[in-house]
Formats: structure tokens, sequence, C-alpha cells
């Protein structure tokens, strides 16, 4: 078999730890094929006067006998939570059987290529520019939190 | 010739009764000529004809619902001898909505017509049978209509109307409406369409 295009549209794939359930993928979606629930959890936060809320990830499920591929839920993540993976077999008997919930949409993850390498001829990274740019300035960059 | 040629010849053949443009689309940029409801058989028979012209392979032809502004209906023809293409476009009304078939220019116009007029509900007078061609039998309706309301928008709730960190919707403190959803009460003409097509 010939090897896929590095940005073949396969599967999408989910890394949870990265999900702050903003809920933007769930919303942008034009299928309406992403489920998320989740629920609110107290951190305590040593020295702070009162605990911090996060949001806990109880479900993430993309439907696939309606998604049409169109990318929008991983354009949209700010987080860098979800991404395409070049696997493609994974049709089902049972229509049900094509909701891909989070641990099947994790299990995609090893399956995601590495990132292509960056254009030598496209604009640098916005990291790289605001670190030249502190750098030159000669200012202390921020510390790592 | 130029798709600026292409417009300026089809409006002069026609007697400068006819407005061009050019289309979008860089490299495969078209004419568009408009050309009045009357004139549409006419028109597509000109460009057909015409020995500068020559459009004689119909592509397509299909409707866009202008809301307020009537529909547009357009067509796509091909020269083959020259490799340029001309869209014609004429206007109808929203109420009773009819364009005379092209059918007797273009016989494979048939189908494009009578899917046009399941589709948006336009009338083509001088088309042998406007059968469905697509929708099951018993659809009502006219799915490709702005007004038209889909069922599966109606039936089942929107994914992302809840909160992040909230498992049921409508507890946030404004409604998030889903993007290019209307709200229940401005889809269609009148609300009581809502829920009855499909």
């Amino acid at each position: 078999m010939t090897d896929l295009p590095a940005r073949s549209r396969g599967v999408i794939a989910l890394l949870e730890e990265n999900c702050t359930v903003c809920m933007l993928c769930a919303r942008e979606c034009p299928d309406w094929c992403i489920y998320i629930d989740s629920h609110k959890e107290d951190v305590i936060v040593p020295g702070a006067s009162r605990p911090r809320q996060r949001n806990v990830l109880d479900r993430f499920a993309i439907d696939y006998s309606l998604c049409m591929y169109c990318g929008i839920c991983v354009e949209v993540c700010p987080f860098d939570a979800l991404f395409w993976s070049p696997e493609f077999e994974y049709a089902e008997q049972d229509i049900r059987d094509l909701v891909h919930e989070k641990d099947a949409l994790r299990g995609w993850m090893p399956s995601v290529p590495p990132p292509p390498a960056h254009d030598p001829l496209g604009e640098p990274a916005k990291e790289e520019t605001s670190a030249a740019r502190k750098a030159a300035r000669g200012a202390p960059t921020t510390p790592a939190r | 010739m130029t798709p600026e040629e292409v417009g300026a010849r089809l409006v002069a053949v026609l007697g400068g009764a006819a407005e061009a443009e050019v289309s979008g689309g860089g490299r495969w940029a078209r004419a568009v000529v408009d050309v009045s409801t009357d004139q549409w058989p006419a028109a597509l028979r000109a460009a057909r004809d015409d020995p500068e012209l020559g459009c004689d392979f119909f592509d397509w032809l299909s409707a866009v619902d202008e809301l307020p502004g009537g529909f547009a209906v357009v067509a796509h023809l091909w020269s083959t001898r020259y490799r340029h293409g001309v869209l014609l476009r004429t206007r109808t009304g929203r109420e009773a909505p009819a364009v005379p078939s092209a059918v007797g220019v273009f016989p494979g116009a048939a189908w494009s017509e009578r899917e046009t007029h399941e589709m948006f509900g336009i009338d083509f007078p001088g088309h042998p049978d406007l059968a469905p061609l697509l929708l099951p039998p018993g659809f009502e309706g006219r799915p490709l209509r702005k007004e038209f309301v889909l069922a599966s928008r109606v039936a089942k709730p929107w994914p992302g109307a809840k909160e992040p960190g909230e498992s049921e919707p409508g507890t946030g403190r404004r409604a998030v409406r889903p993007p290019g959803v209307p709200a229940p009460g401005e889809w269609g003409a009148s609300g009581d369409r809502a829920g009855r097509a499909g």
C-alpha cells in the first residue's frame, strides 16, 4: 500500500489531558456530532483564600455517522486536544458503534503523525518572534509558571 | 475569448437588452450575463448558435434563493470548440416564480429543471413533465428555499448548548445559539412552518 499523505483526514484523535471543556468544538461543529459532558470540581490551592474551580471532562464523543470530516473542531481547538489521524479503517456493522467515546478517541492518538516541519519560507512562529523581541529589549523573560 | 469579451459579445448579440459582469474565481472566472425572464430561452439559444460564442454544451441549471429579491435562475454553458464558458442568469419573483423552460434549446435541461422545480418550487412553463426527480413521493416543502427548516435541526438538541462544566443545557447566564441557525420564531416567513417540513 502506498503511504498516505501526511495531512490525511482519517479519524479525529483526542488528547484528553489537553481538553479544558471550553465547548468550542461542539459549538462550531456544523454537523452537531460532538457530545461533551463535564462537571465542575473544586481545587484547593494552598495559600489561596478560596478554592478554585476547574472543569472536568466526563464524556467526549464524536459520532462518525454524522461527521463530515471538515476538521473545524481540530482547527478551532485552542489547546491542541484534537488531532487528525490517517487511520480510516473503522467501519462497523451497527451504525451506533460509530459513536466513538473518549477512550476510543484516545486510542487513535498513537497513530497521529508528528506535526510537519516549519516551512523555511513561512513566517517565523509567534513564540520565536516574541522571544526574540524580548531578548532584543533586554527585558527579563517571563518566568515559567 | 476572455470572460469580458464573452459577456460583451452575448450582450451585443442580444441587442443590448442584457447586462454582463464577470464572476470571481481568478483563472476560472466566467462572464455572467443577466437577462429578463422573457428573454431566457432566446438568450440560451443565442449563446449556443452565435458562431463566435459557440456555447454548445449545457453544463447545469439551478437557482439561488435571494430572499426578498426572489430567485435567480442560473445556467452554465460551455463552448467545446473555444473552451470558454458563460453563466446566464435571470430573476423571477418570490410569488409564483416561473421561468420559460430551456428544454426547447437544450433537451438535457429537462432534468435540471425538474430538480430546480422540486427544490425551489420554480415553475418552468413549456417543460413536458415537472415530476419530482430526487425527493421521495409525498415529500412536502421546497428543501433548497431558505425558509425551509431542516428537520434534524428541530428534532435534535444542540450539543453546544451546554456551558463548560455542565452536563445539562440552560444554566448559563445567556443562551448560546447554534451558529447559522436562526431562533425558532424567525424561521421561515411564518413561525408555524417550523416542524412541518421534512
